[in-house]
């Protein structure tokens, strides 16, 4: 029991580790403007995959407009700063719930879609948004985009130094990731993927599947609006093309490449899909063809992710401290 | 004393077919109840309209002296009726005790609040009532495993399993011993028996006539959507009209 803590406990400490003492002194001893843009992509890439894991990879919602909520949570975020002037402390909550407050009403009518019907109308509530974005120029200021000068302020405080912002977005993505990982690893989890697995079959045992199903689709949405507002944030300028079909694809591919269903492979979709093109600028022309072959291959040779569902969830339940254990046999199963 | 499930001239039309027709009949506390009749009786429609996955055409069914038909299936599952599918219907990417806790979630529930910051004991709840269920079923050595790779005897158990985890009053079995040989169905038999003495209310659909006259108190016969005996074992198997709708003219 306390060897299980101690193991626990210790896999997390590493992670909080890497992310707020090893990488922010790489950083530092690098000290290029670029590698802060990479990896801060990296970590508001891997948010952006984990909250559409939710929905398509646990509820088996396939999802092609996540980049548009993404999308409105950075105009919502950048706006506000930018015309109103609403600081970064309320402009993230405001991005993420704005994000939310959409997804619910699309949906409403949409729920009661399957398939490949869903997923038509999520595609088209994606164009719908990217359309409105680039062309209400009144608002969005068109395809011109938006331009956000204003450090992020905290609490009084104004951070506008690299490593500053560093600090905040990966304390937000955390804490973001962190809740996710506890609704998708728990019984609502399990209730999420029942309804994948068969939805009318959970009805039967007591599921509300259609309240479900808006839940999670609000939840991711809430949290692609709160990764829209970092990226608001951290690049200072945003334009509708950073929000079109092709960012939900490329999210969608991280999710698919990582791992249907599995959280911790919806990162390392992420890490590799960002991470790769950038380490690959020096091949030229070529990086975009071995990016598209390292997709295909891994597909091809592990159509189940990097790291499916299956083994990821065994991971974190036995090394993340996750399981119930309180049986007579002591197995790890379930959650606490 | 009034019966627990009231089927009230219960009609079910497909188009032009009548697939269930005025049915009338109960269900009593504690008893175990079978539902017989040749293909295309209207067994298995009978049954989606009492857990509400077909609406009724016309009637009423009642439980507990409440209104149910016309109310979704989780809502009627939540009231303390659970079921299981004729064609085997477990979550094959979960492993068995995740089938399980989902039945456990529906009658419990969680929230996603609760999910996150933990705290309630629900979690506990659930996990412990999911492994009394597998324990009454004896699948906790395969907890781990998914359910896909288990065997197909023990997926019929798994199926039973996650409806216990709901802990109903009355438990709705819909071809149980389909596709099992003959020691398994007298296993599944008297795991059956011991379900409904442990105070469980059964109603089950069987093809298989030798379990259901072993094991059942009372025993329904449809023919061509219309009830056409509805007695004791011993009766029934006197009763004209269901040998010649249901066993053979000749016999």
């Amino acid at each position: 029991m306390s060897k299980d803590f101690i193991q626990s406990a210790g896999l997390k400490l590493a992670i909080l580790a890497v992310l707020f003492v090893a990488l922010p002194l790489l950083l530092v001893s690098l000290d290029k403007g670029y590698i802060y843009q990479v990896v801060m992509l990296a970590l508001i890439f891997s948010l952006l995959a984990v909250s559409l894991q939710l929905v398509t990879g646990i509820a088996g919602l396939l999802h092609l407009g996540h980049a548009a909520f993404y999308g409105v949570g950075a105009y919502i975020a950048a706006l506000a700063g930018a015309d109103y002037g609403i600081g970064f402390t309320l402009g993230l909550p405001l991005a993420g719930l704005g994000a939310a407050a959409i997804a619910f009403v699309v949906a409403l009518p949409t729920m009661r879609l399957v398939s490949i019907y869903f997923a038509v109308a999520t595609l088209g509530i994606g164009q719908m948004i990217f359309l409105v974005l680039q062309n209400w120029v009144e608002v969005t200021k068109g395809p011109n985009g938006v331009s956000l000068f204003s450090g992020i302020d905290l609490f009084g405080y104004t951070v506008d130094s690299e490593l500053g912002i560093y600090f905040v977005v990966a304390t937000i993505v955390c804490i973001s990731i962190w809740v996710i990982h506890r609704l998708s690893h728990s019984y609502y989890g399990n209730a999420l993927r029942s309804l994948r697995e068969d939805d009318q079959c959970a009805d039967a045992m007591g599921i509300n599947t259609v309240r479900l199903k808006i839940e999670s689709f609000m939840i991711s949405s809430f949290f692609a609006g709160i990764a829209g507002a970092l990226w608001a944030y951290t690049t200072g300028y945003i334009s509708p093309v950073d929000f079109d079909f092709a960012e939900s694809i490329l999210i969608l591919a991280m999710v698919v490449v990582g791992g249907l269903g599995s959280i911790p492979g919806a990162i390392i979709g992420a890490l590799l899909l960002i991470l790769l093109p950038e380490a690959l600028r020096g091949v030229g022309d070529m990086r975009n063809i071995i990016v598209g072959f390292v997709l295909f291959f891994s597909i091809l040779f592990l159509p189940k992710g990097l790291f499916g569902e299956v083994p990821s969830l065994n991971f974190i339940r036995r090394q993340f401290g996750s399981a119930w254990q309180d049986n007579p046999d002591k197995q790890k199963v379930g959650w606490k | 004393m009034t019966a627990m499930l009231e089927v009230d001239n219960v009609s079910r039309r497909f188009g032009g077919l009548m697939a269930v027709d005025s049915v009338t009949t109960t269900v009593g506390e504690r008893e175990l109840v079978g539902l017989i009749g040749p293909n295309g009786a209207g067994k298995t429609t009978l049954f989606n309209l009492i857990s509400g996955f077909t609406p009724v055409s016309s009637g009423e069914i009642r439980y507990r002296g409440e209104k149910i038909s016309g109310l979704k299936p989780s809502v009627i599952a939540s009231k303390g009726i659970s079921r299981t599918f004729q064609n085997l219907r477990v979550f094959p990417n979960m492993t068995v005790f995740d089938n399980v806790s989902v039945g456990a979630v529906g009658a419990i529930g969680q929230t996603p609040w609760q999910a996150i910051v933990g705290g309630s004991n629900r979690a506990q709840q659930i996990s412990e009532r999911s492994w009394e269920a597998l324990e009454k079923v004896q699948l906790t050595r395969y907890a781990n495993d998914l359910a896909a790779n288990l065997a197909y005897g023990k997926r019929k158990y798994l199926e039973i399993a996650r409806a216990l985890a709901m802990n109903p009053d009355l438990l709705i079995l819909d071809e149980p011993a389909a596709g099992l040989n003959d020691s398994e169905t007298a296993e599944l038999a008297s795991f059956i028996k011991d379900l409904h003495s442990s105070g469980i209310t059964v109603m089950l659909v069987e093809h298989d006539m030798g379990l259901v006259m072993s094991i059942c108190e009372r025993i329904v016969v449809l023919a061509s959507g219309k009830k056409i005996a509805d007695a004791e074992p011993s009766v029934v198997r006197q009763n004209r009209e269901v040998l010649e709708a249901y066993l053979g003219v000749d016999e």
